[in-house]
């Protein structure tokens, strides 16, 4: 979805960029956004906070919740996801190739 | 910190519909369950994927009103969703039930999305109301099949929708729930074809969107 949206916006996503964390992701606002989603997933507490607060500086607070919401869905999604056995129909597989291999996830046990 | 009013009512009401009767488990039940979930979601030491949360002194309750598969299960996807296999899904299932599993599965997920909001803006999170009174529905769509994109029974006809879409579709109440919480954290499903979608002028435009969920999604370990 992040390489649709971004292709059809005219301004492809680096996925490889995102994958790695890294800045450079071609997205506007992309590197405090890559940068909170991080923290979101992760366990520091004090860089989720510095992360927030960039973000912040960077947009808005309303931004920010909106972002924070969007992470929040995720959490949601990927344990419905893997609680559940969903599995993509193999055409979908086939057209996510180059996606699969940006993010390195191939080799995953959630992948059926 | 401003929230703005569909969100905060879908986390209202996503609390408040842990706190009653499910279509399989009491709401003492689905309470007892979501102090797991978020137990495991919040542990510093977390247990390891195949350890189960029943058999570790002090986990549980001593008096816990669901049962202790139930809590491990429901522990695990908490913490270490993408670890789950179609055995211990069959496993777990037969024990059970497949669709009281599921309703299983949707108390986590519910759960994960209200904590790890909180989280992520820097608010605690709510407590959770006291369950009310009253028996599981037994509510059941009228044909429930086994899908191919599924590990889980879902409504018929199948795989008509994404897998991610039809997984609750056999517990019409988590299916509810759960897409009130999207529509409002991510975006309305009516919407989801349009790349150009933002909710509202300077917010989250869709590749911004795309790529907080992609980040998410890879840092969870889920292919889907």
């Amino acid at each position: 979805m992040l390489s649709w949206s971004s292709t059809e916006q005219g301004a492809p996503a680096d996925l490889a960029v995102v994958a790695d964390g890294a800045t450079g992701s071609g997205v506007e606002l992309g590197d405090e956004l890559v940068r909170f989603a991080s923290a979101c997933a992760g366990s520091d507490d004090a860089e989720l906070g510095e992360a927030r607060r960039a973000l912040v500086a960077a947009a808005d607070e309303e931004f920010m919740v909106d972002a924070a919401a969007v992470a929040a869905n995720f959490e949601m999604m990927t344990r419905l996801a893997d609680g559940t056995g969903a599995a993509m129909p193999p055409e979908r597989i086939g057209s996510s190739a180059a996606t699969v291999e940006a993010f390195g996830i191939a080799g995953l046990t959630s992948r059926r | 910190m401003i929230v703005r009013d569909d969100l905060a009512d879908a986390h209202r009401e996503a609390w408040a519909h842990l706190a009653r009767p499910g279509s399989w488990w009491t709401a003492a039940q689905r309470i007892e369950l979501a102090n797991t979930a978020l137990g495991a979601i919040r542990d510093v030491e977390p247990l390891p994927p195949w350890a189960s949360v029943s058999a570790v002194e002090g986990r549980l309750p001593g008096d816990h009103v669901a049962p202790a598969a139930a809590h491990d299960v429901v522990y695990r996807i908490a913490r270490h969703a993408a670890t789950m296999t179609e055995d211990v899904y069959r496993r777990v299932s037969e024990q059970l039930g497949a669709l009281p599993y599921v309703e299983l599965v949707s108390v986590v997920t519910t759960v994960a999305a209200v904590a790890h909001f909180c989280r992520n803006v820097g608010v605690d999170v709510p407590p959770f109301p006291e369950p009310e009174a009253g028996e599981p529905s037994g509510d059941v769509p009228d044909e429930v099949v086994q899908p191919g994109y599924n590990w889980v029974p879902v409504r018929a006809p199948a795989d008509q929708l994404a897998a991610v879409v039809q997984a609750y579709t056999a517990v019409p109440g988590e299916f509810l729930n759960l897409w009130r919480m999207s529509d409002a954290q991510y975006m309305p499903s009516h919407e989801m074809i349009d790349p150009g979608w933002t909710r509202r002028d300077g917010g989250l435009s869709r590749p911004q969107t795309e790529l907080v969920a992609a980040r998410v999604a890879q840092l969870r370990d889920c292919f889907y």
